[in-house]
């Protein structure tokens, strides 16, 4: 049987057992609506509130402050367009790298009127503060700017974004769906005022998610209906997503720091050997301030889909860097705003690592790239090599 | 499995892929949608393409594409050739998903442009 090696962790990761069995009496006897006062829904009640706990100690914030979302998107969703439709009208800043979550829902809101700056990013993928400085406006409502970019791992200096935009008083939204997790993410100390949030990124179930919220902040709920989520968000919690969500939580902020120091060996590991077998291979993303297993390898002159199908015959799992709908294909907007030559761009394949990652996964990966590149350059009539 | 026994079995061991040198024709296509691209040699004996190489550029779909209408053309007329339909390579692929069609027509584009080649110069 051939080997499977899944390094697609920044896509979705495997729920993990702990959070597994933690949520199984919630979809068994404990399937109460936490909103009704008997005890069937007292008890899911219990759960929701406990894992609401665990978050809120977790990013080191009051409890009140976490509001239960879907998904990493729907969050975005409802933090960008919560504090557009709080104030009317006004000015936007965001960067060209943010997840379509947020740039989309950017671009809906100029179609309605609202103002929009997109800031750029240098080569590394990193958005410079002076710019955000220099793109808030007296009109400014929103900066909102991702921890860490899902395609590259690039790691945002939120800190001193932060700063500038707590300087001005406007409230300050971080995609942080990459990051939570995985890294610290210092809540009070980068002036986040909304943070989003996701669960199956951390090995918890699909389907659920969150969003911070600082008391005080000025949010409408997108969506109406009863008194959920402190009206911040209607409709019936998901609540054995949400019990999963907060033990996986539980068992991140214990597994995060060594986890992560192991990651980042094995994906430097990843882009060593390959660079070492291939020619013309570029690593995209920045050199140090990165997610610790992303590596986003560049292969020139190779279509990405193509070493994509490759590997996936080799039973090893990656992304394309480069999205081929009906025959149209995109080069990574993120890649394209990094000013990522095109014949660079089109052959951009993310690897993403996770727990269940080994040294020996890393080396029948490496093993397995170069033929595949050597022979789809063979027959390419692009390639010098 | 997305895709077709055939498309994956051209795909890991394409057929008569690479440069040949100093051939009797040759012809390009390119699908502009995604940048896919496609070249076809032809070595041609009493009218036929006695032996047919590509190179190629783009998804797995096209690579196999490439290698499928190779074969298609080898030993075939190359008047003939010049008329090889979209859906032929296709049906030697066992079929493409919709999002895909597109690998069946800049190969057949690509064959076609190289037998357009040689009738321009020897007919």
């Amino acid at each position: 049987m051939t080997r499977r090696v899944y390094l697609d962790h920044n896509a979705s990761t495997p729920v993990h057992p702990e959070v597994i069995e933690a949520m199984l009496p919630y979809l068994g006897e404990r399937y109460g609506n936490p909103s009704s006062i008997h005890a069937f829904g007292q008890e899911a009640r219990d759960g929701l509130e406990t894992a609401r706990e665990r978050i809120a100690r977790f990013l080191r914030v009051g409890k009140d402050e976490i509001v239960f979302t879907s998904g990493g998107t729907e969050s975005d969703n409802l933090a960008v367009k919560g504090v557009a439709a709080a104030r009317g009208s006004g000015h936007i800043v965001t960067s060209r790298i943010e997840h379509h979550a947020v740039l989309r829902t950017c671009q809906t809101l100029e179609r309605q009127g609202f103002a929009v700056t997109y800031l750029p990013v240098d080569e590394h993928g990193l958005v410079d503060p002076d710019d955000v400085r220099r793109a808030i406006r007296p009109d400014t409502i929103l900066v909102t700017v991702m921890h860490a970019n899902s395609e590259v791992g690039t790691i945002e200096p939120i800190e001193e974004i932060g700063r500038v935009v707590r300087e001005r008083g406007i409230p300050f939204h971080v995609d942080g769906v990459q990051t939570f997790g995985k890294v610290p993410v210092d809540v009070e100390g980068s002036g986040i005022d909304l943070l989003s949030f996701s669960s199956h990124k951390i090995y918890g179930p699909k389907g659920v998610a969150g969003l911070y919220v600082r008391k005080g902040t000025k949010m409408a709920a997108i969506q109406h209906g009863g008194e959920h989520e402190r009206r911040r968000r209607a409709g019936t919690e998901n609540v054995p997503g949400i019990v999963g969500l907060g033990k996986a939580v539980e068992v991140r902020g214990r597994e995060m720091t060594a986890e992560a120091a192991r990651l980042t060996a094995l994906r430097d590991r990843l882009t060593e050997g390959v660079r070492a077998r291939v020619p013309e291979v570029r690593v995209n993303g920045h050199p140090a301030r990165r997610l610790p297993g992303t590596a986003n390898l560049g292969f020139r002159h190779v279509e990405s889909e193509s070493i994509v199908l490759g590997l996936d015959l080799k039973g090893v799992a990656v992304s394309a860097g480069s999205a081929c709908t009906s025959g149209n294909v995109e080069p990574s907007h993120v890649l394209v705003a990094m000013g990522v030559p095109l014949d660079w761009a089109m052959g951009a394949v993310r690897c993403s690592l996770g727990r269940s990652t080994t040294a020996e996964d890393v080396d029948y990966v490496i093993e397995c790239v170069e033929p595949i590149v050597r022979k789809l350059r063979a027959a390419s009539p692009v390639a010098a090599v | 499995m997305r895709y077709s026994p055939a498309l994956i079995d051209h795909f890991r061991n394409p057929r008569n892929a690479g440069l040949m040198p100093s051939p009797d024709a040759t012809g390009e296509s390119e699908y502009a949608g995604c940048g896919d691209l496609a070249r076809f040699y032809l070595r041609v004996r009493a009218g036929r393409a006695a032996d047919v190489r590509f190179q190629t550029y783009g998804c797995g779909p096209t690579i196999a594409a490439a290698s499928a209408g190779s074969e298609l053309a080898t030993g075939r007329r190359v008047k003939e050739l010049m008329g090889l339909d979209r859906d032929a390579v296709e049906e030697a692929l066992g079929g493409l998903p919709p999002d895909r069609k597109h690998a069946a027509d800049v190969v057949a584009a690509a064959i076609r442009a190289a037998a357009r080649d040689w009738v321009s110069r020897h007919v």
